[in-house]
């Protein structure tokens, strides 16, 4: 919103900013635990099978002589309904929550950035054309859109992806087109335009240049945001189908018995919330950097 | 400001009718048959053509679409394909449910949020200030079907002291029913004058709020708090301050004032949150609204259901960004409406 339009500005300045900002998140408590909290989370997925001790029980092996178990000794976060070792299959779900997320901003980066640079960049009835689409896009409540293309596609872990993905890239085109629209007549586009460079070249070697800053500050306040969603609709059952070690179906598994058997459901969420925790403290970190206003 | 409102209403209706097209759109190009969903797994291929033909699946997408038009015009937003009921009228029964989450999840993240922003605000940097930023991350990071099992097993499970799911005892809605005049438990009991079933209908009412409430109340808390922040330092209230003005009143009422338009902008948000949070409260607590209406019929692909409720939705999140536009003119002169 226009939050984004302050940082847009902030951070396609100069370079020496960006290094500046760099050391002022260094520098911050927060953004250093939430860095350190993040690495640790991607050592993990990166690392799953090797941490995991029961590699094959995280991917969907049943154990039925190990039903229902409560935490101990063998297995730190008990057991399910299947006798599946819960520590492994949280340590296995990272894989597909961090990757499905990944996807999900990487996919809307491919179909907002470009549109939202052509339509600031060209202005008039492209422009205009474009912004009325995303308001179309953005009139659903958050995650509505996404939860009806998930259940119509059938559910998938990718149909999942593709769905979130069609309901975010609005936000990244209007941020690109933020960016376009206070270059398209910044100097050295002008020159190049002079020079007789074509636009989509001008948009890909110059203007989209400066725009990645503002891309990537708005990927890390968003990740944790997709996290949630992506959890969100693997609960409803919108996402991984079983046997996969996926987070939100985790909990929806343990969902009818937490009553009693409280860890089903108590660790995987406990996953979910840990990863959103460290997007969302790095993204308020980015942001109290880029935009002193929101005040510290 | 008539012009304005007559203009913002247009541009409404022009996304509305942009929000009919894509949920027509989405129920029609996906690989399923509506008429096999209407009548059940034992469909046989005759009862389907003839179905199909009922449901006019078999007139070219066109046509369909005008009549589905003309329909929603008049009312009819189709049948649930497995409830069989009229979907407006689906609807309508459960929203009373749902508005009473809806609300008390609202008024809760009204009631908690501003005051926790002010205080934070006004202790920058001390102890208030970083248990209200720490509790508003934690809040708005907390997927929403986790916290509400997590209260469950605590509350229920644990200590025993509230129930974990539906909206009345068995004892209260079988043996003695809450007189019905609205739908509102809670407001026909206290009209009513039924007592034990107020008691009931609360009791069952304090956790599917609080849960809906966690991720509002931190987002209201920190959007006051950064505004709050912003205007304590500009130079008005310092002036305030060197005519010697308690600051409370400096607080809670010259800046206060100052600091909430950006607060109704988030209001706003967060009622656009609880719209589709409420579809998870709903499923952990069992709590029969909306949003199971909405949960069935999105696995169960209940085409028309979905489009009803998607259009539901839609309606109610482009109305509530209206209100938000006027109440924000109303409160702030400077805002322009153009």
């Amino acid at each position: 919103m226009s939050a984004a339009a302050d940082w847009a500005s902030a951070a396609a300045a100069a370079p020496e900013a960006r290094a500046g900002v760099l050391r002022a998140l260094r520098r911050d408590p927060v953004a250093l635990a939430a860095s350190t909290l993040l690495a640790l989370v991607v050592l993990t997925t990166l690392l799953a099978p090797v941490i995991a001790p029961y590699p094959g029980q995280g991917r969907g092996t049943a154990d039925v002589a190990a039903r229902d178990l409560a935490p101990g000794a063998a297995h730190l976060f008990g057991t399910d309904h299947l006798g599946r070792d819960m520590l492994s299959r949280v340590i296995m779900g990272s894989r597909p929550a961090l990757g499905s997320a990944a996807a999900v901003v990487v996919l809307a980066v491919l179909i907002g950035v470009p549109l939202g640079l052509a339509a600031g960049y060209f202005g008039g009835k492209v422009d205009e054309g474009l912004m009325r689409l995303t308001d179309l896009f953005l009139s659903f409540p958050p995650l509505l859109l996404a939860m009806v293309i998930a259940a119509l596609l059938g559910p998938s872990l990718v149909h999942a992806v593709v769905a979130l993905a069609i309901s975010w890239w609005p936000w990244y085109a209007r941020l690109a087109r933020t960016v376009a629209q206070s270059l398209r007549h910044a100097p050295f586009v002008d020159a190049a335009r002079v020079f007789g460079v074509r636009a989509p070249a001008i948009l890909a070697r110059h203007v989209l240049r400066n725009a990645l800053t503002p891309i990537l500050v708005q990927a890390t306040v968003d990740a944790g945001t997709v996290i949630l969603a992506i959890g969100s609709l693997s609960f409803l059952g919108l996402g991984s189908q079983p046997p996969l070690p996926d987070w939100g179906l985790m909990v929806s598994d343990g969902r009818t018995t937490v009553l009693t058997e409280w860890w089903i459901a108590t660790f995987p969420g406990l996953a979910i919330f840990v990863v959103a925790l460290g997007f969302n403290l790095l993204g308020d970190a980015l942001r109290d950097v880029l935009d002193p206003r929101s005040g510290r | 400001m008539l012009y304005w409102l007559g203009r913002r209403l247009l541009t409404s209706a022009v996304t509305l009718f942009g929000v009919v097209t894509v949920t027509f759109v989405l129920a029609r190009v996906v690989p399923s048959n509506p008429a096999a969903v209407y009548i059940g797994p034992l469909a046989r291929p005759a009862e389907i053509a003839r179905v199909t033909k009922q449901l006019g699946l078999d007139r070219p997408l066109p046509v369909q679409y005008a009549r589905y038009l003309r329909n929603l015009a008049e009312g009819d937003w189709g049948t649930s394909l497995a409830t069989k009921e009229p979907v407006l009228g689906g609807i309508a029964t459960r929203l009373p449910a749902t508005l009473e989450l809806i609300v008390s999840a609202m008024a809760l993240a009204i009631l908690l949020g501003i005051p926790l922003g002010v205080i934070a605000a006004r202790f920058p940097a001390r102890a208030p200030d970083v248990l209200v930023r720490v509790g508003s991350v934690f809040g708005i990071s907390m997927p929403v079907f986790w916290l509400g099992l997590l209260l469950q097993a605590l509350f229920s499970g644990k200590l025993g002291l509230l129930p974990a799911t539906s909206r009345l005892s068995l004892e209260t809605s079988v043996l003695h029913p809450i007189p019905h005049l609205t739908g509102f438990a809670i407001f026909d009991a206290l009209v009513g004058g039924d007592w034990s079933g107020l008691r009931d209908a609360a009791t069952h009412l304090i956790l599917p709020a609080l849960t809906l409430a966690a991720y509002p109340i931190g987002l209201v808390a920190r959007m006051t708090r950064a505004s709050m922040l912003e205007v304590l330092g500009q130079d008005y209230i310092r002036t305030a301050r060197t005519f010697g003005l308690g600051e409370r009143k400096i607080v809670w009422h010259l800046a206060l004032r100052n600091a909430f338009p950006p607060t109704l902008t988030i209001i706003g948000l967060s009622f656009a949150y609880l719209l589709t949070g409420t579809f998870f409260v709903e499923l952990v607590y069992d709590w029969p609204g909306i949003g199971q209406f909405a949960t069935n019929a999105l696995l169960n692909l209940d085409y028309p259901v979905i489009m009803g409720i998607t259009l539901f939705g839609a309606i109610g999140f482009l109305s509530t960004n209206l209100l938000v536009d006027v109440l924000q003119a109303r409160l702030d002169p400077r805002v322009r409406l153009t």
